[in-house]
């Protein structure tokens, strides 16, 4: 006789707050969105006539239309060219920026977690520290000592989010090691490592792989940040925080297209990756 | 006019069908049992009467409540109805008691809603219900919040909360599980009453059908969501009529009592998978189990005096697991570790495989310290005791295949791949899992296939010692069977020794040669299993198999019973049961016990041998 | 009682953090490149003025001996003098700190009882078309850039509608608002000035709107998470089965348990504020806060920057404390 076991008499609770069909959905539209904005800014470059900091001396604030479709700026450089160059720049240091906090936090999380003790006390009182701090103010900070190069800029954004996904890791990992299958591995006779290898770190990984979408969104939002206010890329260099800043002078007297251009793809962008976040979330439950 | 009148319900999820046409009904002052195994749809049947099926369910036919149909309810009479008509004592009080509210409150809001009491009449009224309900201090406890409890007494809390209501019938989801032998029948006792003092009607659900049974004036057996057999509880524990009922009788372990040994050779013939391992009793024997011989194999496994203490990392306070035991395992041995949760059995279990090292006294494993040993030699060590797990498929790991997890030993101890495969496969055929299970996942596997790989992996090391930590206590009664059987088997080998866990005397009894009973940290009796069971001498050992279930469905007359939870006992000096011994007098309070042997088992109770009769019947 | 001993408890273990938060913020600034003295001394001066106005500023002691005379500062409440300014460091944030707080805490406040309430309620309708659309807007005011909506807010509500002031400065001075807080709204109200509150009110709308939609989201996802875990409960299904009436239900046995994790999250949402507050006091010309730390951050202002970050650091843990305490009373499991 086969065993009895037929699944689901009553369900999970959590099989309530689970709405798959929404879900999908926020993970196909954020993914459509992000593949157009790369789409938009890997090809678009090469349609337009203008470069990004090539300088129509004859047409300062032009208005859109005619030979600058979305107008020039101050400088008299292409609105439309250097939102999408700029781009190029806001994605790529977002997504290095998160890939960097990943692993570095991770790394961190995990030597906390599975030592315990001593190591991980210092490393969370160091943490604390560093999180005493809203995110935003130390990112001003740490941007405004190490300066504002593009490689700098990535470490800076991947500094400020690490102790977060360290925290995240740590706290997975220091729950997964209390589950039976890791105590199982052990009384296998596995080594530590083995058992950190095999059964602790893919099991710990699922909250990372969530929320990093998400933060590829503040990531992007805090380096325009940071150059809207002079402390990121700085013009002439096509940036989307630098475009809006150098266009916010021009807002009190109702000239829109030196700001709005690159605000409103960078909303978009942001929006790409908070779908996509919010969507896996819901996928994997993790209420938050 | 009857209380409860349920005809041909059926209830379907989408495409599965839960419920298959079930007719059932409940009178006012009788107990119903209603039995089968999860999944079955019992529950489904608890919600419809109260009218909360899940999402996305669609049932048809009629669900008379006093005649008026709960399926066809308006909201406003179905509103009325939940609570005052039909109150359902929940699965799990834990997680049925809101976290946020203190429990008086939640008493009070029932009160209130269906008695029409004001809130001071609510509140005196809520400290005499918890008192009825068996809770102590009742006023004091009126403040308390759920997780301020154990879990005995919040399952009391759930029954005041339904009893709150003032329902005319009282549904009981397995009110039990979860709960200590010892407790399990004084829950039950309250349902009885409810039926006869209150006059109320109660179905009561559970997959254990020998532990409703004795208060149960009908029986009904559900499968698969379709009613198999139903009628007085005598009738079917005595001539069960359909297969089902049979299994599910063979599948409870028993101890000697005629008509479950009979049926179980009955439905043994009817079911050639009849586990032979379990629902044995003392005079069948297990035939794999030289009954009562001498074992003299090697030692595998040696505790000396251990203690055991998980303190606070700064010294002051701490747990004392375990407060000095000493056990031997010999080769070809199997010694039955038995006690209530809380009694230390997981400490003993993880200080034999090197796990966990003893604060004082020591353990020898296959010759060595583990606690001398450290790194590689400590790891190859373990390798020599295994552990087979309570929950099969949380010890495995959720991104790992079958093959994988089996195969792990073998990887510690540096077999080569190939090797390892052929073993790993080996090995789950001997299990009953055929090579398509070794690709699959732990999501995919039934508790009973994910224990069976449990104990492959137990197994495939080849370990001089196996440790089987409650190993059926998360299943299903009839897949318990199963494993049990397949246990025997394994325990059965002369070259290996083991080690069987249980909170139930019952289960050990089966192909234990030795058994050992934990009270609080201390061996408080050890010795051959039949002398053990034939003559306990210890008042708890006593106790645990007063509170086995039998199914001969008459009261027990002059069994020992504790008083109060576990819990509640406040531990002083003397011996540690004093306070629950109905036998303690003040040299109890106040000596340390100190095991000594009385024929051939060993006993830590200085009244031992003395206590008063105990056949004849007390009351 | 219990509570009390709790919060004393917290503050005890919030002392080595901040002592590491002033360490650290020491440190970064003194590693910070650029020479606060040149930016002030002009391309022209000497190296002896340099010399001089180093030895004003305590610059050319040893490192240790600046840290320990900072730190015998911070405890007797001297934070030095501004190097851009020449005023002194606790003058100036007394008067910076009231509007920027007045700011932030209007806007997390608002927040937090829209998301409460617009959590529930997008809880109770789960996997309906309105929980549905109030997700996905919750999500765009969430992705935007605070900096640029205050734009955009100003285009739209300012030039475009005429609806508010121009978007400089708290309070119209005419309105001979007396300085007592620093935070207008609250001054006004206390000197009685009607038509000053009136003014502060008008300039507070957009600001204040633009953070609301920028944090409410996440508060309103945690409410909406924890609510619907808690109707999805056995707790709530068990309450609901016995027949509670709907009222009784939503106070006591969804509202609190829902709000539980609440205020750890409001704390990191305030802390969110403060930083976004340095871009929106920028967009507004606040001269709050926010404005004066980047301006002493752009200058290596040493004594301005040390004092705002720590400020910062102490007002976040702060929150953090509350909100620990405001948890351990919502919640009775947790072990106070």
């Amino acid at each position: 006789m086969a065993d009895l076991t037929t699944a689901g008499e009553a369900g999970p609770p959590r099989a309530a707050a689970a709405d798959r069909g929404f879900a999908t959905t926020l993970i196909r539209t954020g993914s459509v969105i992000l593949g157009l904005v790369v789409l938009a800014v890997l090809i678009g470059p090469l349609l337009v006539r203008w470069g990004p900091e090539e300088i129509d001396a004859a047409a300062s604030l032009a208005p859109p239309g005619g030979a600058h479709p979305l107008g020039t700026d101050v400088n008299g450089m292409d609105i439309l060219s250097r939102v999408l160059h700029a781009g190029r720049l806001d994605l790529g240091v977002a997504v290095a920026s998160v890939a960097l906090a990943v692993v570095l936090g991770t790394l961190l999380g995990i030597v906390a977690g599975y030592r315990g003790g001593l190591v991980d006390d210092v490393l969370m009182r160091i943490l604390d520290v560093f999180q005493a701090f809203p995110a935003f103010i130390l990112a001003l900070a740490v941007a405004a000592l190490l300066g504002g190069g593009v490689p700098e800029l990535i470490l800076v954004i991947a500094l400020v989010n690490a102790p977060a996904y360290a925290r995240l890791v740590r706290a997975e990992v220091r729950t997964v090691r209390e589950l039976p299958f890791v105590e199982a591995s052990r009384t296998s006779g596995s080594s530590g490592l083995g058992t950190l290898w095999r059964h602790v770190l893919p099991n710990s990984l699922t909250p990372v792989r969530v929320i990093a979408p998400l933060n590829c969104g503040w990531a992007m939002l805090t380096l325009a940040g940071l150059s809207f206010l002079g402390l990121g890329v700085t013009v002439p260099t096509a940036e989307w925080g630098a475009m809006i800043s150098l266009g916010s002078a021009d807002v009190v007297a109702g000239r829109w297209w030196t700001s709005v251009p690159p605000g409103l793809l960078l909303l978009v962008s942001v929006l790409g990756f908070s779908l996509l976040g919010e969507g896996l979330q819901e996928r994997a439950g993790v209420t938050r | 006019m009857t209380l409860l009148d349920i005809r041909d319900l059926k209830v379907a999820i989408g495409s599965v069908q839960a419920l298959a046409g079930v007719d059932l009904t409940v009178a006012r002052g009788e107990v119903v049992g209603l039995v089968g195994e999860s999944g079955g749809g019992k529950s489904m049947i608890a919600r419809s009467v109260v009218g909360l099926l899940p999402d996305g369910a669609r049932a048809t036919g009629q669900v008379l409540f006093e005649d008026r149909d709960v399926l066809t309810m308006d909201a406003a009479t179905l509103a009325a109805h939940r609570g005052a008509g039909a109150a359902i004592c929940f699965q799990n009080p834990r997680g049925a008691l809101s976290p946020t509210r203190v429990i008086g409150r939640q008493l009070t809001d029932r009160l209130v809603t269906h008695q029409g009491m004001d809130a001071s009449q609510a509140r005196s009224a809520a400290v005499g219900l918890f008192e009825s309900v068996g809770i102590r201090s009742a006023a004091r406890r009126f403040g308390s919040y759920p997780h301020e409890l154990s879990g005995g007494q919040a399952q009391r809390v759930m029954i005041s909360l339904a009893t709150g209501c003032a329902p005319g019938l009282l549904i009981a989801d397995e009110p039990t599980t979860g709960l200590d032998v010892t407790l399990t029948r004084e829950i039950l006792l309250r349902f009885r009453e409810a039926a006869d003092e209150e006059g109320r009607g109660v179905l009561l659900i559970s997959h254990d059908l020998a532990s409703i049974a004795r208060i149960c004036d009908r029986l009904v057996v559900l499968n698969a969501g379709a009613i198999v057999e139903h009628g007085p509880t005598t009738a079917i524990l005595t001539t069960p009529a359909a297969p089902y009922t049979r299994t599910l009788l063979a599948a409870v372990p028993t101890l000697p009592s005629p008509h479950p040994a009979e049926s179980g050779e009955s439905a043994g013939s009817a079911d050639p998978a009849r586990p032979a391992g379990a629902g044995v009793s003392a005079e069948s024997g297990d035939p794999a189990q030289p009954a009562g011989s001498a074992v003299s194999g090697d030692e595998v496994v040696r505790v000396e005096d251990a203690h055991v203490v998980y303190g606070s990392r700064f010294g002051a306070g701490g747990h004392h697991a375990l407060r000095g035991v000493s056990l031997t395992v010999r080769a070809g041995e199997t010694v039955g570790v038995v006690g209530e949760s809380g009694s230390g059995k997981s400490t003993l279990a993880r200080l034999m495989l090197g796990m966990i090292t003893p604060s004082r006294g020591a353990v020898t494993l296959a010759g060595r310290e583990p606690s001398r040993l450290r790194g590689r030699a400590l790891r190859a060590l373990r390798r020599r005791a295994q552990l087979v797990f309570q929950d099969p498929i949380g010890s495995l790991s959720p991104r790992r295949t079958v093959a994988d997890a089996v195969a792990e030993p073998l990887r510690a101890a540096g077999v080569k791949a190939p090797e390892r495969a052929r073993r790993v496969a080996a090995v789950l055929e001997r299990m009953g899992l055929d090579g398509t299970y070794a690709e699959r996942r732990p999501h995919e596997l039934s508790g009973g296939q994910a224990q069976r790989v449990g104990i492959a992996r137990a197994l495939a090391g080849e370990p001089d010692l196996i440790v089987f930590d409650e190993p059926t206590s998360a299943l299903d009664v009839t897949v318990q069977a199963q494993i049990l059987k397949v246990i025997g088997e394994v325990t059965a080998e002369r070259g290996r020794g083991s080690v069987f866990i249980s909170h139930d005397l019952a289960t050990v009894r089966g192909f234990c040669d030795r058994v050992v009973v934990l009270y609080l940290g201390r061996i408080v009796e050890e010795g051959p299993v039949e002398e053990v069971f034939a003559r306990p001498r210890h008042p708890y050992t006593m106790a645990l198999l007063a509170a086995v279930p039998s199914l001969d469905g008459e009261e027990e007359t002059g069994r020992v019973r504790l008083t109060k939870d576990p819990e509640e006992a406040a531990a002083g000096g003397g011996c540690a049961l004093a306070p629950r011994c109905p036998f303690a007098e003040d040299a109890c309070r106040t000596e340390e016990q100190e095991l000594r042997t009385l024929g051939r088992a060993r006993v830590a109770c200085r009244r031992a041998g003395a206590l008063p009769d105990l056949e004849g019947p007390e009351r | 009682m219990r509570i009390a001993r709790f919060t004393a408890r917290r503050l005890l273990q919030a002392v080595p953090v901040l002592l590491g938060v002033v360490v650290v913020t020491f440190v970064l600034v003194r590693v910070l490149p650029g020479d606060p003295i040149r930016t002030i001394l002009g391309p022209n001066a000497t190296e002896a003025d340099a010399a001089a106005a180093r030895a004003r500023y305590g610059l050319d002691q040893p490192m240790w001996q600046q840290f320990v005379d900072y730190l015998g500062g911070l405890f007797t409440g001297d934070l030095g003098v501004s190097i851009q300014s020449g005023q002194s460091v606790m003058g100036e944030m007394a008067v910076r700190l009231g509007p920027t707080l007045e700011l932030v805490v209007i806007a997390v406040t608002i927040a937090t009882v829209l998301a409460t309430v617009l959590g529930i309620w997008s809880a109770r309708r789960a996997g309906r078309a309105g929980d549905h659309t109030l997700r996905v807007l919750a999500l765009v005011g969430n992705s935007l850039p605070e900096f640029w909506l205050g734009l955009v807010l100003i285009l739209v509500v300012y030039s475009g509608l005429g609806w508010v002031p121009a978007p400089s400065g708290r309070v119209d001075p005419d309105t001979n608002l007396s300085l007592i807080t620093g935070a207008d709204l609250l001054d006004a109200v206390l000197t009685g000035n009607g038509p000053a509150f009136a003014s502060a009110a008008g300039h507070l709308v957009l600001p204040v709107a633009t953070m609301v939609v920028v944090i409410v989201a996440p508060l309103m996802r945690s409410v909406r998470a924890s609510a619907l875990e808690v109707l999805g409960s056995e707790a709530y299904r068990a309450a609901a089965a016995h027949g509670l009436p709907e009222r009784t239900l939503l106070r006591g046995y969804l509202a609190r348990a829902a709000l539980v994790r609440l205020p750890a999250l409001a704390a990191l949402v305030f802390g969110f504020a403060i930083g976004s507050t340095v871009l929106v006091e920028y967009v507004f010309s606040w001269q709050g806060f926010g404005q004066w730390a980047l301006r002493g951050l752009l200058f290596r202002d040493y004594p301005v920057v040390q004092a705002s970050v720590v400020v910062i650091a102490l007002c976040y843990t702060l929150i953090f404390l509350i909100a620990d305490v405001v948890h351990a009373v919502l919640d009775p499991r947790v072990r106070i």
